[in-house]
């Protein structure tokens, strides 16, 4: 009997083992493929993607899979699956409303640098003190349901809004607008309550702006701020087909007048017939999903992504080699101090902290190395090095700290990109030794590991060590830093605290990491000391203006403790940057030099102030399953920005190539 | 007469009290917390780095007071919940606004109510049947097996137990579906092939859930019946020649059974705040990521719709637990 029962179990553990040892061997065999880095093209060594036939399981049912893309939801499970009022709170408008539904009157695509003109027709003109602009519209643009697009419904929206409190940007038209008219189909004037330079930004889509509504709907309706807007009606070139009850899917199909809408006639016919848009609520899930070919386009974590390339046949990431991640997102990690409560108060003290980080040890705790650094509040990528960071190495360079005693320091390190480029060859990751890919891949310089002058500056500053080596407060006491975060491991607010507190226990401060859920009231109420935030908020991601960045450091903004900020967490400003700021709102964001001028004083006297530290540029992990769809747009091939969660993944739509499986 | 008087109104009074305690506890418990609903609303909004302009989020913020109905002074707000509460209106969801409390209970609740409460059943009465048999029977060679079987399964964390189970049978294998409720696309209707589709989306949770479940009670039920086996009055039956058929019904199982009547009521109570860790990983609709995103984003109408909805079932399923009782146990008849 016991021989019987040990037989059964070693046959069982055998089908299960042999059944995953049979699953096929990942190919290895690299080749040499060229890419074109800021312009230059460099031969470099990648995986490719092998055709390999195999059948997918057929889970969608009703949908022919060879027509259907999927893409993961990146917010999650919708929580309110029958509302579509995209006006009112938060509706999940990433299950394909702000990608395929709508249409708004412009995009960035910080792959290109370009602003798209969706819904407009061209640029806004404003008047001569900015108290007036005009916009020209898109002609021959009808609604999913056939209706014409005119001036009259942006003129509707407006007023709507301003009409009802309800709606999430009712104050901010009622704060600016004196009136909107129509003095054509085509043509839209606002007259503004006070000169704003950047008025025309609140219809920018990047990752959300104003949407225009269907006049012909909203009009009938008695209470739109509750209105469910089901089934939704948009300019997009995709139109709702069904969604599920509970908010796990959402399919869209492709318009029968897809050239009706701003996409199909700026860029011809979208190429899937269906996109659905599938929340998950854990990664292994997606992963699995991905494997088995039923998900076309997902965001993991760098593990996640690591193994979704590791196991998966047809996968790709956006770089076909390491660092292999999206790095040309338009957003700046870091870390944010909360200069309302001291020590942090203290720019030299916030310095000290930096100086006491080695990036390129905190890189490889954070993201293995994969990321690309910046020494001032802008991300590395775009625009912005050629606008700023280039520009500004030499005062960068000359850049000094006083640390005390006649003592000075100069503590910038072009260096540090090159270093990384090191750690990661260390690692086994093939990098290339050209300059051009190094500062692509991990920027222009950051600034020196420098544990005794931090020192120095703290004891300047009355701090103190213990007969430990532990730091004490000038007052004497220990000093303990809580580094709060986010409490998704897999998020870069998340991974920047977490070595933010490695580098500063290892300098003798008593550092602490606390993820919390209740991150976002905490740092808004200032009930911290340091936070994984975004040390700044991030750029539009084209052009040059940096209005997006610095507006938030104004002193107007700033609120005490206790009290939700309007402006940036740090709750830091100085009359230097409202002048900036001042300077700025009355200069045309379209008259490069000028703009590029105010933006490099604004992130000069960021840097001299340091209300929070950039570290390198947020990352995305993003994993293409090249089994049903080609032509993903990676960095090989960036024609427009590569997630499925923006806003222009409706551009890159009509590109995708089906592999006819 | 006396039944009502000694056991049925303290009972009632009870079960009130109770209700009365627990909503009250709910009402105040979220608002000691720092979660802050406004805060998390701009959050949000703010995601990704979209934009809400800075010089009108204090008109922002009074607008969202207003919308909410957080104005007033906490009395004023605690009295507003028990005038809704009698009109059967948790109100709306701040997060998921305008969408009522009740809708969003009402979606989710099938889904959990489904798979829990067909789970909890199949695992009480086969842990149950099982643990009493192999209780009994406990030197038996095949008793001592599933004994040793259950020690393994039992301290397996669910996690990894249930992401095992969907790596084997939804990628090895490849039998089941990876995530949901029910196919993509699929329209919820009662014909065969949905109802077909939403049991093969059902089998991995509830295999999950049925497995750890039902060890939970085998083993309990099967140290319930060894130790009922040792009492003197079984060992009376047997040297009096009573069929072993009987002893194994009436006398034993009968008398381990009591206990886990009550854990089977407490449990069928608990159903009602769902299963968390297995919505998240077969991403299964129901109450528990409900509840969860709801303690995230501090929206306090629905962590009261549902805990409330919760307390009430629990304290309902104890006191009919209560009033049933003495139809299984004949010491509590006769008092």
């Amino acid at each position: 009997m016991r021989s019987k029962t040990i037989l059964l179990i070693v046959s069982l553990l055998t089908t299960v083992g042999l059944l995953v040892a049979c699953r096929p061997a990942v190919p290895v065999t690299p080749v040499e493929v060229t890419r074109i880095v800021q312009g230059t093209p460099i031969v470099v060594t990648a995986t490719p993607a092998p055709v390999v036939k195999e059948k997918a399981p057929d889970v969608l049912g009703i949908l022919p899979r060879s027509e259907t893309l999927i893409a993961a939801q990146l917010t999650g499970r919708v929580g309110s699956p029958d509302d579509f009022n995209e006006w009112v709170g938060w509706k999940w408008r990433d299950r394909g409303m702000q990608q395929l539904m709508n249409e708004p009157l412009w995009s960035v695509d910080f792959a290109t640098g370009k602003i798209i003109n969706g819904l407009a027709d061209g640029d806004p003109v404003y008047n001569e003190n900015f108290t007036q602009v005009t916009i020209p519209l898109r002609k021959g643009v009808t609604w999913s349901d056939g209706q014409p697009f005119t001036a009259a419904d942006v003129v509707f929206t407006v007023e709507t809004l301003m009409k009802y409190e309800g709606f999430n940007a009712h104050s901010f038209f009622v704060e600016n607008v004196e009136s909107v008219s129509a003095p054509d189909d085509y043509t839209v004037v606002f007259k503004l309550k006070q000169p704003n330079s950047r008025f025309h930004t609140t219809f920018l889509d990047r990752w959300g702006s104003t949407w225009i509504m269907p006049k012909h709907i909203f009009e009938k309706v008695d209470d739109p701020v509750k209105f469910q807007f089901n089934p939704p009606v948009g300019t997009g070139p995709y139109k709702l087909h069904s969604y599920d009850p509970a908010g796990y899917w959402t399919i869209w199909e492709r318009r029968e007048d897809w050239d009706k809408s701003p996409t199909g006639i700026m860029f011809g016919e979208p190429k899937p017939k269906y996109i659905v848009f599938q929340a998950f609520a854990n990664e292994g899930a997606k992963i699995l999903a991905q494997l088995t070919h039923q998900l076309d386009a997902v965001d993991l974590s760098a593990e996640g992504l690591k193994a979704a390339l590791a196991q998966g046949k047809t996968n790709r990431a956006y770089q076909p080699t390491f660092p292999w991640v999206v790095n040309n997102d338009p957003c700046i990690t870091g870390l944010t101090f909360n200069t309302a409560k001291p020590p942090y108060d203290n720019p030299e003290v916030r310095w000290a902290l930096l100086l006491a980080i080695d990036i390129v040890e905190y890189e490889a705790q954070a993201v293995d190395g994969a990321a690309t650094m910046s020494p001032v509040h802008v991300p590395s990528l775009g625009p912005y090095p050629d606008y700023y960071i280039k520009p500004m190495q030499d005062w960068l360079k000359e850049f000094t700290l006083d640390l005390g005693g006649g003592e000075t320091f100069k503590p910038y390190d072009p260096e540090a990109p090159a270093r990384l480029a090191e750690y990661a060859k260390s690692r086994g990751y093939v990098i290339p030794d050209d300059p051009a890919f190094i500062a692509q891949a991990f920027g222009y310089g950051w600034y020196k590991y420098a544990p005794d002058a931090a020192e120095k500056l703290l004891i300047k500053n009355g701090f103190s060590r213990d007969a430990d080596g532990k730091w004490r407060l000038p007052d004497g006491k220990p000093w303990r830093i809580e580094v709060i975060s986010r409490s998704d491991m897999s998020h870069l607010e998340y991974r920047n605290a977490a070595a933010a507190v490695q580098q500063w226990k290892k300098f003798g401060i008593d550092a602490v990491h606390v993820p919390s859920d209740n991150v976002s009231a905490l740092t808004q109420y200032g009930e911290y000391d340091v936070s994984g935030n975004w040390p700044a908020f991030e750029p539009w991601g084209a052009g040059a203006d940096l209005s997006r960045v610095l507006d938030v450091f104004n002193s107007a903004y700033v609120k005490p403790i206790g009290e939700m900020t309007q402006g940036h967490t740090s709750r830091w400003s100085s009359p230097e940057m409202d002048d900036v700021l001042k300077r700025l709102r009355e200069t045309d964001p379209t008259k490069t030099d000028q703009v590029v001028a105010i933006g490099t004083e604004g992130l000069k006297i960021l840097v001299q102030n340091m209300p929070g530290i950039p570290t390198f540029g947020y990352i995305g992990f993003v994993s293409w399953d090249e089994y049903y769809w080609t032509n993903w747009p990676g960095a090989e091939n960036p024609y427009t920005q590569p997630y499925t969660h923006w806003g222009p993944f409706k551009y890159m739509t009509p590109f995708l190539q089906p592999t006819g499986n | 007469m006396n039944f009502v008087k000694r056991y049925l109104i303290p009972r009632l009074v009870q079960y009130i009290l109770v209700v009365f305690l627990g909503v009250t506890a709910v009402f105040l418990i979220p608002r000691l917390t720092p979660t802050d609903p406004i805060a998390h609303t701009i959050a949000q909004i703010r995601s990704q780095g979209a934009y809400l302009d800075p010089a009108t989020v204090d008109e922002f913020i009074q607008d969202l007071k207003e919308l909410y109905g957080l104005e007033g002074s906490i009395l004023d707000q605690y009295i507003g919940l028990w005038k809704r509460l009698f009109r059967g209106d948790f109100g709306v969801s701040f997060f998921q606004f305008p969408t009522r409390v009740s809708e969003l209970v009402g979606r989710a609740l099938p889904w959990t109510v489904g798979l829990l409460l067909t789970t909890t059943v199949i695992s009480w009465v086969a842990g149950n049947l099982v643990g009493g048999l192999a209780g009994y029977f406990s030197r038996k060679r095949w008793a001592q097996a599933l004994d040793f079987a259950a020690m393994v399964i039992r301290p397996l964390p669910y996690y990894i137990f249930s992401f095992t189970l969907l790596l084997l049978f939804g990628y090895v294998i490849r039998l089941f579906p990876i995530a949901g409720g029910a196919a993509i696309g699929s329209v919820p209707s009662f014909t065969w092939s949905y109802i077909a589709d939403v049991l093969r989306h059902a089998f991995l949770p509830a295999l999950s859930l049925t497995i750890l479940g039902g060890t939970i009670w085998f083993q309990t039920m099967k140290l319930i019946v060894q130790n009922v086996n040792a009492e003197s009055f079984v060992q009376y039956a047997k040297l009096g020649g009573v069929k072993e058929g009987i002893i194994v019904s009436k006398y034993v199982i009968r008398n381990a059974m009591l206990p886990q009547i009550t854990a089977l009521g407490l449990a069928l109570g608990q159903i009602f705040s769902g299963a968390l860790i297995t919505e998240i990983v077969f991403s299964y609709p129901g109450l528990g990521t409900l509840l969860y995103n709801a303690v995230i984003t501090g929206d306090y109408n629905l962590i009261m719709g549902i805990t409330i909805f919760s307390i009430v079932a629990i304290t309902t399923a104890i006191l009919l637990l209560d009033l049933l009782y003495p139809l299984f146990d004949p010491r509590v008849r006769y008092r």
